[in-house]
């Protein structure tokens, strides 16, 4: 029988072999029911406590609970998934949009509004904000954590402002990292590839007395080249970064716990820049080179009462970044974090909260970028109460809460929500929500002068004998903008092995960013005497954007899982009738319309694994830029319990792809290849 | 190029589905629940009941399930033909709480986890070992909680809670244990 299959498999058209994959499910199910258990009963608890299992409850409890369009990577995913970094990991999330622009540059963003300086995803490592105050988004070069140590990647759709502050318009992500208590082994880990040329990394964790553990942590990467569009040939984006941190956590007999963790890095990248040049031929494109470097240090305390507890976090961040041709620019965040969570009675539980964040940040301009002041810190306080109230045997769950936060730009704002979870059957639920969030202005929106181009003399749209330079400028008029948000969603355990969840949302925003052309004016230095032609931040655009997101998770076989997702998003923003703004235009245009993800994790004898991701991201008319189908494969075998071996590729449909494009700071898109990488990982007592 | 990229992609899908069925036979299933699976069946070997908790010798030691089934099968074919001190398995899926009172041992499911504190009064003073999944199970009143960290399954027991269950843990198994206390309501510290 089984031969008869092979050689069919051999000739047939895909028709035959479709029948044929059916049939081999059906073998496949058939012969795991036939199966027999091993037997788990001649087991010691000893070896039991030894066998790493695979969960199926994670991601389905932790769902159950929140009013929230909340999506969790576990540990397993980002393993299965061969990510080698955090923006790789995200690429599976519904809802969310993962754009490469060049092999150090990244464009992530929730529902839209997507770009290399994307401004509407609030990101946090175990608590710690990652978001600058210099464009209010991610340098996502500079975020990794050991993924190895990652617990979960918590991915909130919607505003989350309420209870993370301002910022946290269209989501937040939670990256959240394993208490060192379960990190108690040393790794050793390597890898190479087409891409990557070469990782590595080792991380040691180990008890200090009762109840106080601690990791150590070192990771380096080296990514080559990839291929400029423009030439074909190899570009200048290659990067390279290494850090290293430790975590301790200590837990008292009583109800104290203690987390000190901190990491230091430092990261070089390359890139093709292109400047504007009041001189022929007004611009200039070269290599350009760019560094960062930087540390953080958290300590966080939780105390246990009877019926309450306490947490107070505390963290000092510095980033040193220096951009060759452009600026530099260094920051010193300082962040202290109080919050009470208490149940006040039968049917409510209570969180509140106080904060204070002081960023300090001080920067060189160049005759590209400049920031007024030089130097400037800002100190930014706030308070949230939230309450939760639970009616109907805690089948009806009402969350009521706001934030309210002062900072030096806008003074206050306020962003309050409404939720409601309704747990109709034990397998079922829905939930809504309403919700304000105000994304805050950023440093750069209110004293950037950014020159980005040149327009030469003598040309139709700059007839003037002299060369004129648009300049974007920041506006101490300069607003917030604003998010209402609705969303429902919907959630479901069909069976033990199939759930599956829905997410709505309409979003109305008010006051996004535009840039407002200004009168010319002269300007005699730097020569030649050139025209200024400058826009001015404004607040000039609205607007709606409406979406879904469906996500699946079916078991399909004990050894065979399938995930799939499917994101559609529509954005209708358009300028007010006061906005002169030539080129704000719908933001949408620059965001997928539909994205599909599906992965197929299969566990092969001999403790083989073989995973398949299949994406397909929706053209993005705004960038010219075509749909793309992308296949990634990952090849695991694991021969103990400590040795795991692993081999695969990304992209593998096309030789390469653009993804996006840079806005901004004009550097040169680079092209994404099909690339091949393996890796082994090793971890010993 | 595109062409050849789906083809290698479709060997790439179908290649390990072949492997796989032509194994399956021998592979070993390790999922969650089939360790839990030995884990109860352990359990149920190193507590110890009090008499009155069976009307015969050979009376079989009734597990129930509250809440949505998470084992499937598997809970009944691992214990299928098992027997601790001469007595015998039987798994039950709790329909009604008043099935709760024949139960020796009680796990309860996930889905639970809204109604856990009904779920514990309701047993409370029985001789019935309670096996939950739920964060703080057991210093919410279960003895035995069952924790995924690592991709491992360890416990929580709740010694107190078995006490007053009337029943005796093994120290062999207080031993691989995380013992943990529910807390106190006079404010008191706790472990």
């Amino acid at each position: 029988m089984r031969t008869i299959q092979h050689s069919q498999a051999g000739s047939a058209g895909l028709t035959t072999r479709a029948l044929l994959l059916g049939a081999l499910v059906f073998f496949s199910v058939a012969s795991a029911l036939a199966q027999n258990l091993p037997d788990v009963t001649a087991m010691s608890v000893e070896d039991l406590m030894n066998v790493q299992v695979t969960s199926v409850s994670k991601r389905s409890q932790k769902l159950a609970d929140a009013a929230a369009a909340i999506f969790v990577i576990t540990q397993e995913d980002i393993r299965r998934s061969g990510a080698a970094s955090i923006p790789e990991a995200l690429r599976m999330v519904p809802g969310v949009q993962v754009a490469r622009i060049d092999e150090n540059k990244w464009a992530i963003s929730a529902r839209g509004f997507n770009g290399r300086f994307a401004n509407k995803l609030l990101v946090l490592i175990d608590g710690r904000s990652v978001y600058t105050p210099l464009f209010s988004g991610v340098y996502w070069n500079i975020q990794d954590v050991m993924l190895e140590d990652v617990e979960r990647i918590e991915v909130i759709r919607g505003p989350g402002a309420t209870l993370w502050g301002a910022n946290a318009v269209n989501g937040v992500i939670n990256i959240i990292t394993k208490a060192s208590k379960s990190t108690q082994s040393a790794l050793a880990a390597a890898g190479g590839g087409t891409e990557t040329r070469g990782s590595g990394s080792v991380r040691y964790g180990g008890r200090l007395n009762q109840g106080t553990y601690y990791r150590a942590y070192a990771k380096y990467f080296n990514v080559g080249p990839s291929i400029d569009p423009s030439t074909g040939r190899r570009a200048n984006d290659n990067w390279d970064a290494l850090r290293g941190g430790f975590r301790t956590d200590w837990t008292s007999p009583g109800a104290d716990s203690l987390t000190v963790q901190g990491d230091i890095h430092r990261s070089g990248y390359g890139e093709t820049l292109t400047v504007p040049s009041l001189n022929t031929p007004y611009s200039s494109t070269f290599p350009n080179q760019g560094s960062i470097s930087g540390g953080n240090l958290l300590g966080r305390w939780n105390h246990a009462f009877a019926n309450s507890s306490t947490s107070l976090q505390m963290y000092y961040d510095h980033t040193s970044i220096t951009e060759n041709s452009l600026f530099t620019d260094h920051q010193d965040i300082f962040d202290i974090d109080f919050q009470h969570t208490f149940h006040a009675s039968g049917s409510q539980d209570l969180v509140w909260g106080l904060g204070y964040r002081s960023s300090h940040d001080g920067n060189n301009s160049s005759s590209v970028v400049s920031l007024q002041p030089n130097q400037l810190t800002l100190n930014q306080f706030s308070a949230f109460a939230q309450d939760e109230i639970s009616l109907f045997d805690k089948r009806l769950r009402i969350t009521l809460g706001s934030k309210f936060e002062h900072n030096g730009f806008t003074g206050f704002e306020v962003q309050p929500n409404a939720r409601l979870l309704w747990t109709i059957t034990r397998n079922q639920s829905v939930w809504t929500a309403v919700s304000r969030a105000a994304r805050t202005p950023a440093l750069t929106e209110e004293g950037l002068r950014l020159n980005s181009a040149v327009v030469p003399p003598g040309t139709p749209q700059n007839p003037t004998p002299l060369p004129a330079l648009i300049s974007v400028f920041g506006s101490r008029q300069f607003k917030s903008e604003d998010l209402l948000a609705y969303e429902a969603g919907y959630r479901v355990q069909v069976t033990s092995n199939f759930s599956t969840d829905i997410a709505v949302f309409y979003n109305h925003y008010t006051h996004l960013r535009t840039a407002e052309p200004g009168a010319p004016f002269l300007e005699i230095s730097p020569t030649p005497v050139h025209i200024v032609a400058p826009f001015f931040a404004g607040n000039k655009m609205g607007g709606g954007t409406y979406g879904a997101e469906l996500f699946a998770d079916w078991r399909v076989l004990p050894k065979w899982r399938l995930l799939s997702s499917y994101s559609y998003l529509q954005m209708d923003i358009r300028k007010d009738r006061a906005s002169l703004d030539p080129t704000a235009d719908n933001p949408g245009l620059v965001s997928p319309r539909h994205q599909f993800y599906v992965r197929s994790s299969i566990d092969l004898p001999k403790h083989f694994e073989y995973d398949l991701d299949v994406r397909y991201t929706d053209r993005l008319p705004g960038l010219n830029i075509p749909s793309y189908s992308s296949v990634d494969t990952h090849f695991g075998w694991r021969p103990t319990a400590g040795l795991e071996f692993s081999v695969g590729s990304q992209n593998l449909l096309n030789k390469r792809h653009l993804e996006f494009l840079p806005d901004f700071i004009n550097t040169s898109p680079t092209e994404i290849r099909r690339t091949f990488y393996g890796s082994v990982t090793w971890r010993f007592e | 190029m595109r062409r050849l990229g789906l083809l290698i992609t479709v060997a790439m899908v179908i290649l390990p589905s072949l492997v796989f069925e032509a194994h399956a036979q021998d592979s070993s299933v390790s999922s969650e629940y089939l360790i839990k699976a030995g884990f109860i069946y352990n359990f149920a070997n190193l507590v110890q009941w009090p008499a009155n908790a069976f009307t015969q010798p050979d009376s079989p030691i009734v597990i129930g399930i509250l809440g949505e089934d998470p084992f499937g099968t598997v809970l009944d074919r691992v214990l299928a033909g098992k027997k601790v001190n001469g007595r015998i398995f039987l798994v039950k899926r709790l329909k009604s709480v008043t099935d709760l009172k024949e139960c020796h041992i009680v796990f309860v499911s996930s889905s639970e986890m809204a109604h856990l504190a009904e779920a514990i009064h309701l047993v409370k003073g029985m001789p019935i070992l309670t096996i939950g999944e739920i964060p703080g199970f057991a210093r919410r009143g279960g003895i035995i909680n069952l924790v995924l960290e690592d991709n491992k399954v360890h416990f929580e027991v709740n010694v107190e809670a078995a006490k007053e269950a009337d029943l005796n843990i093994s120290s062999r198994l207080l031993a691989l244990a995380r013992i943990v206390q529910e807390p106190a309501a006079d404010g008191k510290k706790t472990e």
